[in-house]
């Protein structure tokens, strides 16, 4: 004889897989991941990359010397001369990115702060620097002073090992929130249709007449939803895998980046799918099994989408450690082990407290919503 | 035996101000049914029949009294209970995305027939109804007469000993409510129990032992069509029922 946990699960499986929405849910969901990497890496590429011809036209108010002529050349600025208010006509029509004014020897940098004038301010920068350089070279050998001893009379060296590439810490971190963001909406339909949806349908009058014990039903339906969650998750992370690869080939942003996971990484990363998939199953059949309908499960499930992933954000922001405390977090404790798992610094022990923390809390979960599921209180609530 | 005894429901309503009222869906129901009997629960609606039968299902809780079932109780035997009763309303959904052949070896397994017998007991039910040519189609596809047949096979595949059908036949053609009447007659001759609700007192009077009438949740009479007829003097029990409304009779 087979168990009636067994044969409730088994009824669902198949009736998820055989229903269109739960398996788009679960399979094309994953597939936004490489849309996002891709995109994600293609504009960074483009803020790190501006092609120079945008913003190398550089507006003055004063004929330059030759020398300045050749520095100017040197730092491939394309200069324009004109008087001070036409300049300041041409720069409010965007015609040229900056413009420099000159009285007496005070040269005053003027632009509007944004992105382009910040990158032309560091290209006038880098002229006039080198102009002021030129001129305090040319005045101390004239005044027969060697200018190497005035001029380099500290030395400044920089022994700063180059951490992971900002860029490649970023996205992959968030890959695997993405990964976070598809397990939580692809579980939140299955769990309303397992419940709500059977509710509304009006088979769940059906089987609540089978002789099941509310246990078995409710175990049956989590089970499943954490089935299609895990399903989800790993397409999750195998797409992201991929597109980290394909990105690491188009995009100049991950040269010399490390972005393989060792064996015993992707192994970590797959518990934490599957830990994360279990704890969101069961909040969603909790949340969807006490709703009316269809409809309300769907209302009442939307903030969980939020909930879940606002922990997560927090930490990326005042960039928090992990420890044993916020081990034991839910939702935050994913994110955080997620990124130990990128930055290849991972704590067995704050992964076992991460376990035992979702334990508890689908423990306690479902003896709730089991001892509340009865069938008056399923069936006729409203 | 089933016996249902002194049973009361008490559901909460919304008034037109907004206030909750407690209100009696059924009250003081006692009924015993035996082996090979068929009784009728006749009334009209919203006279108690679904909110009792759910209970004798064990769909809902009554709010006192106690329903048994040889002996056994809900309260401390549901699943031994439920293996032993089928129940089906005019109201229950089947899993459409199954095929009927899918759906009742599903509820033979929840049912716990024996694995041995669940080809042979699929083929004997499909048969009687008459099932084979749809057997293996999707639920969602076929009409609503084979649909309902499902239905039934569905309750018929682990041989209970008490059938509670609620309204069972509304909605449904000439042809595929006489096959849930022959159906129900059939049980009977198998010494089967049946708890029978309809509001056509006709069909009641066809099938029905004896008869329990409901009124506004209490029984105003149960006996047999004829002791019914004779008592009102009237010749069916459409009559009747209304003589015993307007009498005012309410038998305890």
């Amino acid at each position: 004889m087979k168990s009636n946990l067994y044969l409730v699960f088994k009824k669902e499986i198949r009736e998820m897989f055989r229903d269109k929405k739960s398996l788009a849910m679960m399979l094309i969901i994953p597939f936004m991941i490489p849309l996002l990497v891709l995109g994600m890496s293609a504009l960074f590429e483009t803020q790190m990359h501006k092609d120079i011809s945008q913003y190398n036209t550089i507006g003055i108010n004063y004929e330059p010397t030759q020398i300045e002529k050749e520095i100017i050349e040197k730092y491939n600025i394309n200069y324009v001369y004109d008087t001070k208010e036409q300049l300041e006509k041409k720069y409010k029509n965007n015609e040229i990115n900056l413009y420099i004014t000159k009285e007496n020897n005070n040269y005053t940098i003027n632009g509007v702060d944004n992105e382009i004038t910040t990158l032309s301010a560091a290209l006038a920068q880098n002229y006039l620097t080198t102009y002021k350089q030129y001129l305090q070279t040319e005045y101390l050998t004239n005044n027969q002073i060697n200018s190497s001893d005035v001029i380099n009379i500290i030395t400044i060296n920089q022994n700063i090992t180059q951490e992971q590439n900002f860029f490649v810490n970023y996205m992959t971190v968030y890959a695997f929130l993405f990964i976070m963001m598809a397990i939580t909406v692809s579980s939140t339909y299955p769990a309303t249709d397992t419940t709500a949806g059977e509710k509304e349908r009006g088979t769940l009058e059906t089987l609540l007449t089978f002789p099941i014990k509310s246990k078995d039903i409710i175990i049956g339906k989590f089970l499943s939803v954490t089935i299609s969650s895990i399903i989800t998750g790993l397409i999750s992370l195998i797409l992201t895998i991929i597109s980290l690869f394909i990105a690491k080939d188009m995009f100049s942003i991950y040269e010399d980046a490390n972005i393989i996971l060792s064996t015993s990484s992707i192994i970590y990363a797959i518990i934490t799918i599957i830990a994360y998939s279990f704890l969101i199953s069961g909040l969603c059949i909790a949340i969807a099994s006490k709703s009316k309908s269809f409809k309300e499960a769907q209302s009442a499930l939307t903030p969980l989408t939020f909930i879940s992933l606002f922990p997560s954000l927090i930490a990326f922001m005042v960039n928090l450690d992990t420890n044993i405390i916020y081990a034991l977090i839910p939702f935050l404790n994913y994110t955080m082990i997620f990124s130990d798992i990128v930055n290849e610094n991972i704590s067995i022990l704050n992964i076992a407290l991460m376990l035992l923390s979702t334990i508890t809390i689908i423990i306690v979960v479902l003896k709730i919503i089991i001892k509340q599921y009865k069938s008056e209180t399923v069936l006729f609530s409203n | 035996m089933l016996k249902v005894k002194q049973v009361d429901k008490k559901f909460i309503r919304i008034t037109k101000n907004g206030k909750k009222e407690e209100f009696y869906a059924d009250k003081n129901i006692n009924i015993e049914a035996k082996p090979g009997e068929i009784i009728g629960i006749l009334g009209p609606n919203g006279a108690g029949k679904t909110t009792l039968l759910r209970i004798i299902a064990g769909i809902l809780e009554p709010t006192n009294g106690t329903v048994e079932f040889d002996g056994l109780n809900y309260k401390e035997n549901e699943i031994e209970i439920k293996k032993n009763i089928a129940y089906l309303s005019g109201n229950t959904k089947i899993y459409n995305s199954l095929s009927p052949y899918e759906l009742l070896k599903m509820c033979c397994e929840f049912y716990q027939v024996n694995e041995n017998e669940i080809e042979n007991r699929i083929k004997e039910v499909a048969k009687v109804l008459e099932m084979e040519k749809f057997l293996y189609n999707k639920i969602e596809k076929l009409s609503t007469g084979q649909t309902q047949r499902v239905n039934i096979a569905r309750c018929l595949v682990h041989n209970p000993n008490y059938y509670i059908f609620d309204e069972a036949t509304s909605g449904l053609d000439i042809i595929s409510s006489q096959i849930i009447l022959d159906f129900i007659k059939q049980e009977k001759q198998k010494g089967k129990t049946i708890l029978y609700s309809t509001h056509y007192m006709e069909e009641a009077e066809n099938i029905c032992d004896k008869v329990v009438m409901i009124n506004k949740g209490k029984i105003i009479k149960q006996a047999t069509a004829e002791e019914i007829k004779k008592e009102t003097k009237t010749t069916n029990l459409r009559d009747a029922f209304f003589s015993l409304i307007g009498s005012g009779t309410d038998e305890k």
